[in-house]
C-alpha cells in the first residue's frame, strides 16, 4: 500500500516536472468551461448546497482525464440539470441560459478532443490551440443564432414549441443519419 | 534521410478511425434531439445544435491519405561533439489540412538533441508540410539511431484520427574525434624500398648521414666535393634510404571497462582505443604508409592494409563498429596468430590487459619478432563496482597483478605506454627501432 502510494506520488511528481503550459491551460478551459457550464444548468438550490462537490468533481474530471468517458458523462450531467432546474424547479427556458450551455458544453466538449489527443508534456506550436479554437467559436457563434432565431420563432408562434422541436428534431436527426451513413461508408472504402 | 513511412494500415484496417469525441457527438446529439423530440423541447433540441453543427463543419471533407514521416540527421559526416541538425517532417498528401499532428521521436542517448524526449505538437497544411527542428549535438562515437519517430494526426476538428505513422530509426554516424597524435621517431622497419620515413639503412634517399671515402659503386653524383678537395680524397654523401611502412593496429576489444561519459566527459576503454587507433591511423596515413586494423576478440575483424585518405575514410567506418566482442574461444590460438602479421610491420596494440589472453598475446608476438608496441587503454581510476567489503582490497590485488603482467612484459621487451595523445608513442617506438637495427636470430 505504502509502496504503491509513493510509486503514485513519485509519478505525479514526474507529471508536474514535465508539464507544458499549452497543454495545461487546455485542460484548465475544459474545467472552466464545464464547471461554469453546471452552474449555468443546475437549480441554484442544488448548487449551493450539498450536492456541489460531487457536481463540481464530475465537471472537473474530463479536465484530469480526458481521454476517458469524462465529457460524455459530464455532457449528460449538465443536460440532465438542465432539465430538472426547468421541469421540477418550474425555472424558465431564458435565451441567455439556452446560449450559455450549449456554448460552453461544446467547448467543452471540443477542448476535451484536443486535450485527448494532445500529450501533457508536449511543445505545442500556438497555431493549433489558435486554429481549434477559432473553428470551435464559429460553430459556437453558428449555434447561437440558430438558438436565437429557434427561440424567437417559439416565441412567436405563441405555443407551437412542440411543432417546431419535432420539425427541428426531425431534420437533426436526418442530418444525423446522413453522418453517419457517410461514416459507415468510408468505413468500407477506407 | 530516411525513406518515407510506410503506410500504416498494413492489414490492420483503415489508416483514419473515429475518436471517442465523434462518439461523443453522435451519442450527445442523437440523446439531445430524441429528448426535444419526446418532451416537446426546442431548447434541448438546441443544445444538440453545437454538436451537429460542429460535426458538419469537421466532416464536409474527409481525409483519405496517411501522412508521410521522414527524418533527416543533417549532415553526413558528424564527428563527435559536433553539431547534429536533425529534422522530423510530416507531409500532407491530403485534401484536408490535419489540425494537429504529434510527432515523437526517441534517439540514441548518445545525440543529445533539444526537447527531443517530448512530443511535439503541430498542424500540417493542405498538401504541404511542417518540420521540427531537432538542433543538438553528438556525444560519443559509434552508429546512433534516431528514431524510430511515431506521427500520430488528428484532422476534422479532432473526430477522426489517423493510426500512427512510424517510420524506422535512421542510423547516424558519429566519427571518433582525432586527438592530436604526432611520432616523430624512425619506424623499426619498412616493407618497401621506397617511402617517407627515413630509415636506419643506408641508402639512396634525402637525409644525410654524414660522409664516407668513395668506395666502388657510389655514384659520382653524391660525391662531396668540398670535403673532397679539403681531404684530397674522395668522399661521398652518405644518405639514409627512404622507407614506407605498414602500421597494424591492433584493438582489444576482449572487454570494456571504464565510463564513458561522451566526448566531454570520462573515456571508457573502448573510447579511448577507438580515438588513439583513429588518431594513429590518421598520422601515418598522411605519412604515406599502408595501415591496417585487426580486432583481437571472437570476431577478429579486419581491415586490409591500404595508404591514403579513402583508407583513412574506411579505416573511420570500420572503427564504428567496435564493440565488447570478449567470446570463450581462445582468440590466441584459434582466430589471431602471429602469420596475420606482416614481419615488417609495426604492430600497434591497444590493449587494457584486462584479459590475460591480451598479455600472451604481447607476449607471442614479440616472441616471434614481430615490432610491438602496446598503448595502456586502462583509464585512469577504474575499477569494478562496489560488492562489498572485499571488493576494495581485491581491487588492490587485481592493480598490484596488473603491475606484475605489465613488468613481466617489459621483461620480455614489449615497450607499454599509456595513451596521451601527441607523442606517446615516441620514446616507445625510439626502443622499439633501436631494437629492430640489431640483428634479428630468428
Amino acid at each position: 500500500m505504502r509502496k504503491t502510494l509513493d510509486q503514485w506520488i513519485e509519478r505525479a511528481r514526474r507529471v508536474l516536472d514535465r508539464a507544458t503550459l499549452v497543454p495545461f491551460l487546455v485542460r484548465c478551459g475544459i474545467a472552466v468551461a464545464f464547471v461554469l457550464a453546471v452552474s449555468v444548468a443546475w437549480p441554484v438550490e442544488l448548487i449551493a448546497g450539498r450536492f456541489a462537490l460531487p457536481l463540481y468533481a464530475v465537471a472537473l474530471w474530463p479536465a484530469i482525464a480526458p481521454r476517458g468517458r469524462g465529457a460524455t458523462i459530464t455532457v449528460l450531467l449538465v443536460v440532465a440539470g438542465w432539465i430538472a432546474d426547468t421541469t421540477w424547479f418550474d425555472q424558465r427556458v431564458a435565451l441567455w441560459r439556452v446560449l450559455g450551455i450549449a456554448a460552453l458544453v461544446y467547448i467543452g466538449h471540443t477542448l476535451t478532443a484536443l486535450a485527448a489527443a494532445l500529450p501533457y508534456d508536449a511543445m505545442v506550436n500556438l497555431d493549433v490551440v489558435t486554429t481549434w479554437i477559432g473553428r470551435a467559436l464559429a460553430v459556437v457563434l453558428i449555434s447561437s443564432v440558430l438558438t436565437v432565431i429557434a427561440l424567437g420563432l417559439t416565441s412567436a408562434l405563441a405555443g407551437g414549441a412542440f411543432v417546431l422541436a419535432t420539425l427541428v428534431g426531425l431534420a437533426g436527426a436526418v442530418g444525423a443519419t446522413m453522418l453517419l451513413a457517410r461514416l459507415l461508408r468510408r468505413g468500407d472504402v477506407g | 534521410m530516411s525513406d518515407p513511412s510506410p503506410s500504416p494500415d498494413e492489414g490492420s484496417g483503415p489508416a483514419w478511425v473515429p475518436t471517442r469525441a465523434l462518439g461523443r457527438t453522435v451519442l450527445l446529439t442523437g440523446l439531445l434531439l430524441v429528448l426535444g423530440v419526446a418532451l416537446g423541447r426546442v431548447d434541448l433540441v438546441l443544445l444538440a445544435a453545437p454538436f451537429a453543427i460542429g460535426a458538419a463543419v469537421g466532416l464536409r471533407r474527409m481525409p483519405r491519405s496517411a501522412p508521410e514521416v521522414t527524418i533527416d540527421s543533417g549532415d553526413e559526416y558528424v564527428v563527435e561533439g559536433g553539431r547534429v541538425d536533425a529534422a522530423l517532417t510530416v507531409s500532407n498528401p491530403d485534401v484536408i489540412a490535419y489540425d494537429l499532428v504529434v510527432v515523437r521521436t526517441r534517439t540514441s542517448s548518445w545525440l543529445r538533441l533539444e526537447q527531443s524526449d517530448r512530443p511535439f505538437a503541430i498542424t500540417v497544411p493542405v498538401d504541404g508540410w511542417a518540420a521540427v527542428e531537432l538542433p543538438g549535438e553528438a556525444l560519443r562515437w559509434g552508429r546512433h539511431d534516431l528514431g524510430p519517430v511515431a506521427a500520430r494526426v488528428a484532422a476534422c476538428g479532432g473526430l477522426l484520427a489517423c493510426r500512427p505513422v512510424v517510420t524506422s530509426p535512421l542510423g547516424v554516424r558519429v566519427y571518433p574525434e582525432t586527438e592530436p597524435f604526432a611520432a616523430v621517431e624512425a619506424m623499426p622497419a619498412a616493407a618497401g624500398l621506397v617511402g617517407n620515413h627515413r630509415s636506419r639503412r643506408p641508402g639512396e634517399g634525402g637525409e644525410l648521414a654524414g660522409v664516407r671515402p668513395f668506395a666502388p659503386g657510389d655514384r659520382l653524383r653524391r660525391i662531396d666535393w668540398r670535403v673532397s678537395l679539403r681531404t684530397r680524397d674522395l668522399h661521398v654523401a652518405a644518405t639514409l634510404s627512404d622507407r614506407d611502412a605498414e602500421v597494424l593496429l591492433l584493438l582489444d576489444v576482449l572487454g570494456e571497462a571504464g565510463t564513458s561519459g561522451g566526448v566531454r566527459g570520462s573515456a571508457s576503454v573502448l573510447d579511448t582505443t577507438v580515438r588513439a587507433a583513429a588518431a594513429i591511423a590518421e598520422h601515418y596515413l598522411k605519412g604515406g604508409d599502408r595501415v591496417s586494423l585487426m580486432e583481437f576478440g571472437a570476431g577478429s575483424r579486419r581491415l586490409r592494409a591500404a595508404t591514403g585518405r579513402r583508407q583513412y575514410l574506411t579505416v573511420l567506418e570500420w572503427l564504428l563498429d567496435v564493440r565488447p566482442d570478449p567470446g570463450d574461444e581462445m582468440p590466441v590460438d584459434t582466430v589471431f596468430g602471429a602469420h596475420h602479421v606482416s614481419p615488417d610491420a609495426l604492430v600497434v596494440v591497444l590493449t587494457p590487459l584486462l584479459d590475460p589472453r591480451a598479455a600472451d598475446m604481447l607476449a607471442q608476438l614479440t616472441q616471434v619478432g614481430r615490432y610491438t608496441v602496446a598503448v595502456d587503454t586502462l583509464p585512469t581510476g577504474a575499477a569494478p563496482p562496489q560488492r562489498g567489503e572485499w571488493t576494495e582490497l581485491a581491487t588492490r590485488l587485481w592493480r598490484i597483478e596488473r603491475e606484475n603482467v605489465l613488468g613481466r612484459l617489459r621483461e620480455h621487451g614489449v615497450p607499454v605506454v599509456s595513451w596521451a595523445g601527441t607523442g606517446s608513442l615516441d620514446l616507445v617506438l625510439q626502443d622499439v627501432a633501436r631494437l629492430a637495427s640489431a640483428p634479428r636470430g630468428r
